[in-house]
């Protein structure tokens, strides 16, 4: 390969990746055990819209707990409650931001949906278990990722350009900051309860 | 006892002598490791030498069992949930979230003590005991733990075994407490059940790293015919200063270094007296359950402290050195107590016994009023504490016929007591301790009692201890005890 052509070469996957980059980076939670379920996203973009998907999320209630306990979604999506357990679940939400909806009590091998119509951080309790608890994050923008246990995150797919990222624990303090994104760029956010 | 004691009576209070005798041995002993579970930590994070508390132990145990600042990653054992946080937005359409701790909330301390005891009395009579093996002497099973942000608990439950074979189990402590209920943080906590007081924060025997608590103070009784004679037995002089009370209590640490308390209570202890009087010559209730009347006591406390650690853990702006129970420090309080003891009836006693009216029944006598006022200081220099306690006390004692129907006379009696104790760490491993405590009893007539009690102590492990201990306690005119304790004491 010549010189000419390598150098092609780079500058033209150089740009791919400035096109279509992602945001990573760390989100620290002081003050909690772990800094998992954290969700990173980009906040609405004025003057962009996107379309819901018409695949539903799901959420399964099994051995008493919400599987995954936090799940992050674009605005518009239905989400699937299913119920794996041999006994009775409910799942209600106590936030205004989803209306408050409660989708009644069902049993094993069922399940119920809600569309999150909008920007939310729903909590979803179950009734019938007061200590089961599960969160559903609705973004305006496809772009959002849940952390890891350490906390580590990657948004993938962001096109280039300056947008207001927020984050959401369950535990901690919302956040937000400004991310001009180039490419791979990297951010950190620290929250505390 | 007067030889004209009828023996009835007399077979009564050989009785109860021997079950304040019992009493005495189960002496409250706090070593919690159930926080050592819960934080994944050493005992001596929070003692020097358990159970003495070290000024971090002393935040936590005023923050409601609780790590100053405490975030939820300072907690290895994950409480329980019995509802998820959310539900406080939904009550009273469900019941309040709370937790539980992750695991059973148990501990156990182990006591076994070798005892020599040798008592001389006024005719120079001796008795000694020599090695008395009191394997066990006691066993202490705890519960403590935190519910929620805004709640902790505490309950103890004590076997003893007393030097005769014969044993018994009470409940020491039972309480509930509710932290940060409203205000700042720390500023306002109450707790309710039964518990020693914080009016005794730092020396009350749970607190104190010595075997033998400080008798002067809580084991006076000052009821007599002349007014109180001196320290009977341990565990008898309930009504001096109640080292536990069934009661409610209020405290709170304001700006880092300002502590308060107060709170209303009933008296707990075996007491000396005979029964209830019910006011119309019948008598009801157990003998000597001294606080079944109508009567609660009241007490306060103030302190500050200047220097050191704050009260509520908090140490901006102070150096604080690596050495967990060192630092420089003065604290000092003021504590009072007052109380009504009407209608329980004592039997009037002086120095030698019963005292019989005309027909030979004991008078009886009712402490009508009784206050307590006092002083404490603790200064902490390093390695070295030296704290003690002032108290003085005033009893309005009512002389009646045995049925309490008649009143022959009211006399105000004044007693005062004293102690000052020096606490030094040698090594961590190592202590010291020396004690000297003085009480001029209310009767004029007798002797002042002093009492002498040294301490060495090897912290084996963080939660095994051996301690040898020498105790003297002596009366012009009574006699002299003496007492030299090995003691074992573990905690798991």
């Amino acid at each position: 390969m010549s010189k000419t052509l390598l150098l092609t070469a780079l500058g033209l996957g150089a740009a791919l990746c400035a096109q279509a980059g992602d945001i990573h980076g760390k989100v620290t939670c002081k003050g909690v055990r772990d800094s998992a379920d954290a969700v990173v996203y980009v906040a609405a973009i004025p003057g962009k819209t996107f379309a819901a998907p018409a695949a539903h999320a799901k959420m399964d209630q099994k051995n008493l707990v919400f599987i995954p306990h936090v799940m992050a979604v674009l605005a518009g999506t239905t989400v699937d409650y299913l119920n794996s357990d041999a006994v009775l679940h409910n799942v209600f939400s106590p936030d205004a931001c989803c209306d408050k909806f409660n989708l009644g009590t069902w049993p094993q091998g069922q399940s119920k949906s809600y569309t999150f119509k909008k920007e939310c951080a729903a909590t979803l309790l179950c009734k019938v278990h007061p200590e089961m608890e599960g969160f559903v994050v609705t973004s305006p923008t496809p772009y959002f990722a849940v952390t890891k246990a350490d906390g580590s995150f990657t948004i993938p797919n962001v096109p280039d350009g300056a947008y207001t990222v927020k984050v959401w624990h369950p535990k901690c303090k919302p956040s937000q900051k400004a991310v001009t994104v180039a490419g791979a760029t990297a951010a950190a956010f620290e929250i505390a309860k | 006892m007067n030889p004209s004691t009828p023996p009835r009576l007399r077979s009564l209070l050989h009785g109860l002598l021997l079950l304040a005798l019992f009493l005495g041995l189960a002496a409250p002993a706090s070593a919690f490791p159930i926080f050592a579970r819960k934080y994944q930590t050493s005992c001596v994070t929070c003692h020097s030498v358990y159970p003495k508390l070290n000024p971090f132990g002393e935040a936590f145990r005023l923050n409601g069992y609780r790590m100053p600042k405490e975030t939820e990653d300072l907690i290895k054992q994950k409480p329980v949930s019995l509802g998820s946080e959310a539900y406080k937005r939904v009550w009273p359409d469900a019941v309040w979230p709370n937790e539980l701790p992750g695991n059973a909330p148990v501990a156990v301390n182990v006591k076994m003590a070798n005892v020599y005891t040798s008592s001389t009395d006024a005719s120079g009579g001796k008795t000694i005991v020599h090695n008395d093996f009191q394997f066990p002497q006691e066993v202490n099973l705890f519960a403590a733990g935190t519910l929620g942000e805004h709640m902790s608990f505490m309950a103890e439950l004590t076997h003893a075994e007393g030097p005769d074979g014969g044993s018994g189990t009470e409940i020491e402590h039972a309480r509930l407490g509710f932290e940060s209920l409203f205000g700042p943080e720390h500023a306002f906590n109450v707790r309710m059940g039964k518990f020693a007081p914080n009016l005794y924060a730092g020396f009350q025997e749970m607190w104190l790293m010595t075997d033998n608590g400080v008798d002067s103070l809580f084991n006076y009784n000052p009821v007599g015919f002349k007014g109180g004679t001196g320290v009977i037995t341990d565990g008898a002089g309930i009504v001096s200063l109640p080292a536990r009370v069934r009661g409610i209590e209020v405290y709170g640490v304001l700006n880092h270094r300002f502590f308060y308390t107060f709170g209303f209570s009933n008296k707990i202890g075996p007491g000396s007296g005979v029964a209830t009087n019910t006011g119309d010559g019948s008598t009801q209730g157990t003998p000597g359950n001294f606080g079944a009347n109508n009567h609660k006591d009241i007490y306060l406390r103030l302190d500050y402290k200047f220097g050191g650690m704050g009260l509520d853990g908090d140490t901006e702006g102070v150096q604080m050195p690596p050495e967990n129970w060192r630092e420089k420090s003065f604290r000092i309080g003021v504590l009072a107590l007052k109380g009504n003891g009407t209608n329980i009836d004592f039997i009037a006693t002086d120095a030698n016994g019963p005292i019989l009216d005309p027909s030979d029944n004991p008078y009886h006598m009712q402490d009508t009023s009784y206050t307590r006022t006092g002083l404490f200081a603790s200064w902490t220099y390093s390695d070295l504490n030296v704290f003690g306690v002032y108290l003085s006390g005033k009893d309005t004692l009512e002389t009646r016929s045995a049925d309490g129907l008649t009143l022959y006379a009211t006399d105000d009696r004044t007693y005062k007591a004293y102690f000052v104790q020096a606490d030094y760490v040698l090594a961590p491993p190592f202590h010291l301790s020396a004690r000297y405590e003085k009480l001029t009893p209310g009767d004029t007539t007798v002797q002042p009692v002093k009492v002498s009690n040294y301490n060495f102590t090897y912290l084996a492990a963080a939660n095994l201890k051996f301690m040898l201990e020498y105790n003297k306690s002596e009366q012009a005119g009574v006699g002299t005890n003496k007492s030299i304790n090995t003691v074992i004491r573990a905690a798991f």
